[in-house]
């Protein structure tokens, strides 16, 4: 393996990014779950159900941001770790939105 | 199993660091943690057996409950009904309120005497396990922020890293796991076996570890997670919506009777049983009634009890923290109330409490073995010169973590005495804390690591033989007006005490092993003082 093709350090950018690309990300990933998975924001609910449900949403933000800050570190250099956070975070927010909009 | 080295080597430069700057944090908030489990137990010895006002017979309860709110209507505002033995029968609070964070709360203890009239008395809530449930929840990290403690944010983005570094050290450690993880080499140096023991106590706890991290993060910041979740939720109500309120004032006089009020509970959460009942808004639109209730056998959502909610009035359910054949918690429900009960080890009963406590006092070994291996790592071979921040850090470590194992023995073992004084027992307390926790600190920096722990260690021994030495003070000569033990929670407080003295005893023989005996390259050593009179000049 040569020098190129190993991981380089960049902890400030990586760790940047797993913060505030990880949070949007996670925050997306939630988002698109309690739209259109079970129990779904479009569903007839009771007041209690619809409590447990958010309460479980919020709940899962934390698990999904801890997992993407604890592996952003083996993106291979900072720019990529946020390249593909980034876009990721952007269509899964862009998706959120797009539910919200339509649904 | 193989992993590439550079991806080991990111993961333990991680494991390093995030260890290094939250560990100390996490290890106050994991000792005092641990003593959590126990602390109805702990109020119960620290308060005076008096306290409490004689319980009155079951059925009894309503006549008492009427009499007050007859005669107080503060008491509308807020009452409870307890059934235990060991409390008063009816209380509510003329100062302060049961939530949040204050320190001169005041509660109304009401009983009746054998002739049935009603007696009442205002008195300070002593909780020293508020204390230490205040040191578990902010590490002791003074200031507000909010609605919150800051320390309650700084132990959340604690709680981050910690999250990082158990998976950077699952990571890192994956290639040798299966060939050491029994392994405890003692013969292979101190190094090696402090080593073994961080990797063993890791990697056996580390699902309780992470349920710790992930719970920690959302009690500190579910605030900024709800916000947003609702910019996701757009126009849909997150709680709530749907029901209409009907405006209706409820009447004190058609107020069902308790025991109405335990039968609806019991329907609804059958195989538990009522240990309190909390009315409030009694004369307003929105009258709440909540029952206290627990079960050895279910897991529980509060840190002693789970609850039910209900319209008084009506005895129509709200909202509960039981998974029963009658709500509608559903899957969802019952994974939200496990994570609370996995943080709070509410469940099992007292064989769950001790197993918490076990494992909260090796979370505190966790962080203090994994700041002792950061320093051997750094030790400078064959030269009794260390690095200044490998002095920094060992000062550093010894002072917090025996900061606060001295601070909290010394204010168990002047607890009782501060009773006797009229002051607020609960900033007495505080004083006692700080003072302890901070001039150990310093006497940590200005001594030296090595042999402050040799003094520290002592005086936490002391502090703790103190403990049922002052019950012994108290059967001797009963006139001083402190008390010994009155039942075997109160025994096992005091037991615990001697337990931590033997442990403590046994760590101050292998530090003074470590700091005369041990090799001169270390750290930790230092010579006698008869031998070497100029040892602060180096040391400083």
């Amino acid at each position: 393996m040569s020098q190129t093709d190993k991981i380089q350090p960049h902890w400030w950018s990586k760790t940047l990014a797993g913060v505030f690309a990880g949070f949007f990300l996670a925050l997306g990933l939630v988002g698109i779950f309690a739209w259109v998975g079970p129990t779904g924001l479009t569903e007839q609910i009771t007041p209690e159900q619809r409590s447990w449900k958010t309460q479980f949403n919020m709940w899962m933000i934390t698990p999904v941001w801890c997992l993407i800050l604890s592996f952003v570190y083996m993106f291979k250099t900072g720019k990529q770790a946020w390249f593909y956070l980034g876009s990721s975070a952007v269509l899964s927010i862009a998706i959120v939105y797009a539910l919200r909009s339509y649904l | 199993m193989k992993i590439r080295s550079d991806i080991l080597r990111t993961y333990q430069s991680l494991h390093t660091w995030t260890g290094i700057t939250a560990g100390l944090l996490l290890f106050i908030g994991f000792f005092a943690g641990s003593l959590t489990m126990f602390s109805s137990a702990i109020n119960d010895w620290a308060t005076p057996p008096d306290y409490q006002l004689p319980q009155v017979e079951s059925g009894q309860h309503d006549v008492l409950l009427q009499q007050v709110l007859s005669l107080n209507p503060e008491a509308l505002k807020g009452v409870s009904v307890s059934f235990e033995e060991a409390s008063s029968p009816v209380s509510w609070y003329g100062h302060g309120s049961a939530r949040g964070f204050s320190m001169d709360d005041q509660v109304w203890h009401a009983t009746l005497n054998e002739q049935g009239d009603m007696i009442t008395e205002l008195r300070h809530v002593n909780e020293l396990s508020m204390l230490v449930d205040y040191l578990h929840r902010s590490a002791g990290i003074i200031g507000e922020l909010g609605h919150d403690q800051a320390g309650v944010y700084v132990l959340g983005v604690a709680a981050f890293l910690y999250f990082i570094a158990l998976v950077s050290g699952v990571i890192f450690l994956l290639p040798s796991l299966v060939k050491s993880f029994f392994a405890l080499r003692k013969e292979k140096g101190a190094n090696r076996f402090w080593l073994d023991s961080h990797n063993l106590v890791g990697i056996a706890s580390l699902p309780f570890h992470i349920i710790i991290a992930v719970t920690v993060i959302v009690f500190s910041f579910h605030d900024l997670f709800y916000g947003g979740l609702s910019q996701v939720y757009g126009d849909k109500p997150m709680f709530g919506g749907g029901e209409t309120h009907k405006e209706i004032r409820y009447e004190l006089k058609d107020l069902p009777s308790l025991d109405d009020i335990k039968q609806a509970t019991l329907t609804y959460a059958p195989g538990y049983e009522v240990k309190s009942i909390s009315l409030s808004r009694l004369t307003t639109a929105h009258p709440s009634a909540t029952v206290m209730i627990v079960s050895e056998r279910t897991l529980m959502r509060g840190p002693h009890n789970d609850y039910v909610f209900m319209n008084p009035f009506t005895l129509e359910i709200n909202s509960s923290s039981v998974t029963s054949d009658h709500g509608q918690q559903g899957i969802w429900g019952a994974v939200v109330t496990s994570f609370f009960g996995l943080h709070f080890g509410s469940y099992g009963g007292e064989l769950g409490r001790w197993l918490y406590f076990v494992m909260g006092l090796g979370g505190a070994f966790l962080f203090y073995s994994g700041n002792l291996i950061w320093l051997e790592k750094r030790r400078k071979k064959q030269s009794t010169k260390q690095s200044r921040s490998s002095h920094f850090m060992a000062n550093l470590t010894i002072g917090v973590t025996l900061g606060c194992l001295i601070g909290l023995a010394g204010t168990f073992a002047a607890s009782k005495w501060l009773t006797l004084a009229d002051w607020n027992i609960n900033i007495a307390y505080m004083w006692v804390y700080y003072t302890l926790f901070l001039s150990t600190m310093a006497s940590a920096f200005i001594i030296g690591a090595a042999r402050f722990s040799i003094i520290g260690l002592s005086l936490f021994i002391a502090l703790c033989i103190m403990i049922p030495l002052n019950s012994m003070i108290a059967l001797a000569l009963p006139s001083i007006g402190i008390w010994s033990p009155n039942s075997m929670a109160d025994f096992g407080i005091e037991m615990g005490a001697i337990g931590f003295a033997l442990a403590a005893c046994y760590a101050l023989k292998r530090a003074r092993q470590r700091v005369y005996e041990g090799e001169v390259d270390s750290i930790w050593y230092c010579p006698k003082m008869s031998k070497q009179p100029h040892v602060r000049s180096r040391v400083a």
